[in-house]
């Protein structure tokens, strides 16, 4: 009887301590908004998401237009052609080159950055503040006048167009994985390594078990840059890659440079909004989990 | 004394150890990138005796065709018609969609600048004009080939349309593949009684404000106008000089924009604005803004019409005193790896098959490069049984009196001209 007593009060302590909030919590009185601010933050966050959303009704409309003629304000005709169209275009191939270019650049980028961030935030590199600087240079160089030049030396040195592409776009993606991953070292205590290590965890096992998981919703969102940044590039694709890897946005580009594609550029464009959208929802539902806890 | 060790790290001196490797690789490097400038290629290609030479070292050759993949209809040709065929000999072909054929010319003048003479990865491309003079200009192109394709025999050797490509010889450095004529374009609702000269076009504009307008230079089909207004205000094509001379321009081209001056206050939006491109004045016409439009590829007129783009009563108007016409080619980069099969592919596109159905508009609508009274008399119905484009005339009647194009040297003089008098009004 008394067991159960006990551990019946524990539960009621834990539940109240999670019910607990403090005065400036999102929720309480003092962060409360209300009147006119109240309003105005309500319209201000409906303005942002109609702005956001506004672009993609034409090109949901265009998608299915079979017919579509001014001054029609709705499509005349719906049906699948701009798919089909799209298809027909290679939309399907380059799909699956776009995904899976943007998957090998993520997963080389995101590790080099972590790595990076924490050497750099750490205080293990000397020089840190130039190296800084190097890593974002691809960020800052504009990007034909670098593109140009470097595909003369990367033809030179016979490097393969596929691989070139890659890995021109790791570089590019780096200074935005290093850039991520720096926030979430400046946060990240290290005493979290060291408690396991004293309690005997060899390094890797300290690495996959406790390391790792607690910067796991860093590395998705810097992944998620780092595939962005594979997922939309059209100039380097296009000089470094020779025609020997056709991406979307080459296929989109191509498409909207004439008259009358209109829907299946539509279709196109939204296939390539569509990726980064779920992912970036998988993200933002994963950050609500806690990586700490004990299950 | 001391003596110095040079191989002790001086403590105050580390930083400066460790950057002057860093500058010292940094000095190679440049001097590698400026070495690469220097030219060091001189670009041939194979040499083939005959056919079968050429079909035996096509064999299994895979072909990358980089052509502007704006147009769905042509995609389509080519990847369901083409490359079949193509596939039938032995090659395969794929197409690389670019949004500007000068992305082509970038790649092949890139892998030559670093050396890659032989294993190009641009095989073929679809081209005229400026693109294969600043290719040929940098000996880029592999020459004197399209004499040994079979299929040039049904091409007339004396068409100026297939001699020179804007003013410059193609000499067997390009295969034709279709013509095309620049055309005017009307709404036949809005336009009930369209005018029949360019001079007549110019003053309907006039009697018609905020109707007509033509894509700012340089724009190809604007460019293209120009030099259309140009021949109708110096009394016709006879009067204009292919070759390019300052005398020339100073003589003919002010009478050209003192008439574009006079029309632009009667353009669409007063002529304060152009349409940048060809496909904007497409748009403005398929949107109805303007009644009047001109394009350099009539081809693509009889689809845009069936899938709605442009309206049910659009016309191709016949110009009494004749449109400019051009033809496009097939260029071979020299450092292509896969000349003999680019080769077969172009000579495949020449047969008589192959133009018939590119010329049937269902298909793409192009007009032959074919001479038809060489043709057999089984070979020339094909091409007379093809069904006709309710928008777009055949190529007998849109090419009656066609106008040469000028020398490619024109082109630039004629848009600064254009954007000094006119755009900059």
């Amino acid at each position: 009887m008394t067991v159960t007593t006990t551990s019946v009060t524990l539960d009621k302590a834990r539940a109240n301590q999670q019910q607990r909030r403090m005065p400036g919590d999102h929720g309480r009185p003092l962060t409360q908004s209300r009147g006119a601010a109240r309003t105005l933050r309500i319209l201000s966050t409906a303005l942002i998401a109609l702005w956001f959303a506004l672009p993609f009704v034409p090109l949901a409309l265009w998608s299915f237009a079979d017919q579509w003629m001014h001054p029609a304000a709705f499509p005349m005709e719906t049906g699948t052609d701009g798919l089909t169209a799209a298809i027909a275009n290679g939309g399907g191939r380059a799909f699956i080159h776009s995904l899976v270019l943007s998957l090998v650049v993520a997963a080389i980028a995101t590790p080099l950055g972590a790595m990076a961030a924490r050497a750099l935030s750490r205080g293990h590199v000397r020089f840190g503040k130039s190296i800084t600087v190097l890593l974002f240079s691809p960020v800052m160089l504009p990007p034909f006048a670098a593109v140009l030049g470097l595909n003369v030396l990367l033809l030179r040195a016979w490097v393969p167009p596929a691989v070139g592409v890659v890995l021109v776009l790791v570089a590019v993606a780096i200074p935005y994985t290093t850039f991520s991953m720096r926030a979430a070292y400046a946060a990240y205590d290290d005493g979290f390594d060291e408690a396991a290590r004293t309690l005997g965890a060899t390094s890797r096992l300290t690495l996959w078990r406790i390391h790792l998981p607690l910067i796991a919703p860093a590395l998705a969102r810097s992944a998620f840059l780092a595939f962005v940044v594979g997922w939309s590039d059209y100039l380097i694709t296009l000089v470094v890659g020779g025609g020997q890897l056709v991406t979307l946005p080459l296929i989109i580009a191509s498409s909207a440079s004439g008259v009358g594609n209109e829907s299946s550029v539509a279709v196109l464009s939204l296939s390539a909004v569509i990726p980064p959208l779920i992912l970036l929802g998988l993200i933002a539902r994963s950050r609500n989990l806690d990586p700490g806890r004990q299950r | 004394m001391p003596i110095r060790n040079p191989l002790r790290r001086q403590p105050s001196t580390t930083a400066r150890h460790r950057i002057l490797p860093a500058l010292a690789t940094a000095a190679l490097t440049a001097l590698a990138l400026s070495a690469c400038s220097a030219p060091t290629n001189n670009p041939r290609g194979p040499e083939f005796f005959d056919w079968s030479d050429v079909q035996v070292a096509a064999d299994g050759q895979t072909v990358k065709l980089w052509m502007w993949g704006g147009d769905d209809q042509g995609n389509a040709y080519v990847d369901d018609v083409l490359a079949p065929a193509a596939a039938a000999q032995g090659v395969t072909l794929e197409r690389v969609p670019i949004a500007d054929t000068k992305d082509a010319l970038n790649r092949v003048f890139t892998e030559l600048q670093a050396g890659r003479n032989t294993d190009g990865a641009v095989d073929l491309v679809w081209i005229n004009g400026d693109n294969f003079r600043t290719g040929k200009q940098a000996d880029a192109w592999f020459c004197d080939w399209t004499g040994l394709l079979p299929n040039m025999n049904f091409v007339s050797d004396s068409d100026p349309l297939l001699t020179e490509d804007f003013g410059t010889p193609v000499e067997g450095c390009e295969a034709p593949w279709h013509k095309a004529q620049f055309s005017f374009v009307y709404n036949s609702a809005t336009v009930p009684n369209p005018p029949t000269t360019v001079e007549g076009i110019l003053d309907w504009a006039e009697a018609n404000p905020g109707r007509f307008t033509y894509p700012a230079a340089p724009d190809f089909t604007g460019s293209a106008f120009l030099r259309e207004v140009l021949y109708s205000v110096n009394g016709g094509d006879e009067s204009v000089p292919s070759m390019y001379s300052d005398e020339a321009f100073d003589e003919l081209s002010p009478a050209l924009f003192d008439r574009l001056e006079t029309l632009a206050p009667s353009l669409w939006r007063e002529g304060s604005t152009y349409p940048a491109t060809s496909e904007q004045l497409t748009k403005l016409f398929a949107d109805g803004e303007i009644d009047m439009m001109m394009t350099y590829g009539p081809a693509t007129l009889t689809a845009l019409v069936e899938n709605g783009t442009l309206p049910e009563t659009t016309r191709v108007l016949t110009v009494e005193d004749g449109t400019l016409g051009n033809a496009s080619f097939f260029g071979i980069p020299s450092n292509s790896g896969n000349i003999a099969g680019a080769m077969i592919v172009a000579n495949e596109a020449l047969s008589v098959e192959q133009q018939v159905a590119k010329a049937d508009p269902a298909v793409w609508g192009q007009f032959t490069v074919l001479d038809l009274d060489a043709l057999s008399a089984t070979d020339r119905a094909l091409f007379d049984d093809l069904p006709q484009s309710p928008v777009v005339p055949s190529f007998d009647v849109l090419s009656r009196n066609a106008n040469p194009e000028l020398s490619a040297e024109w082109v630039p003089a004629l848009d600064d001209g254009w954007r000094t008098r006119i755009a900059a009004r």
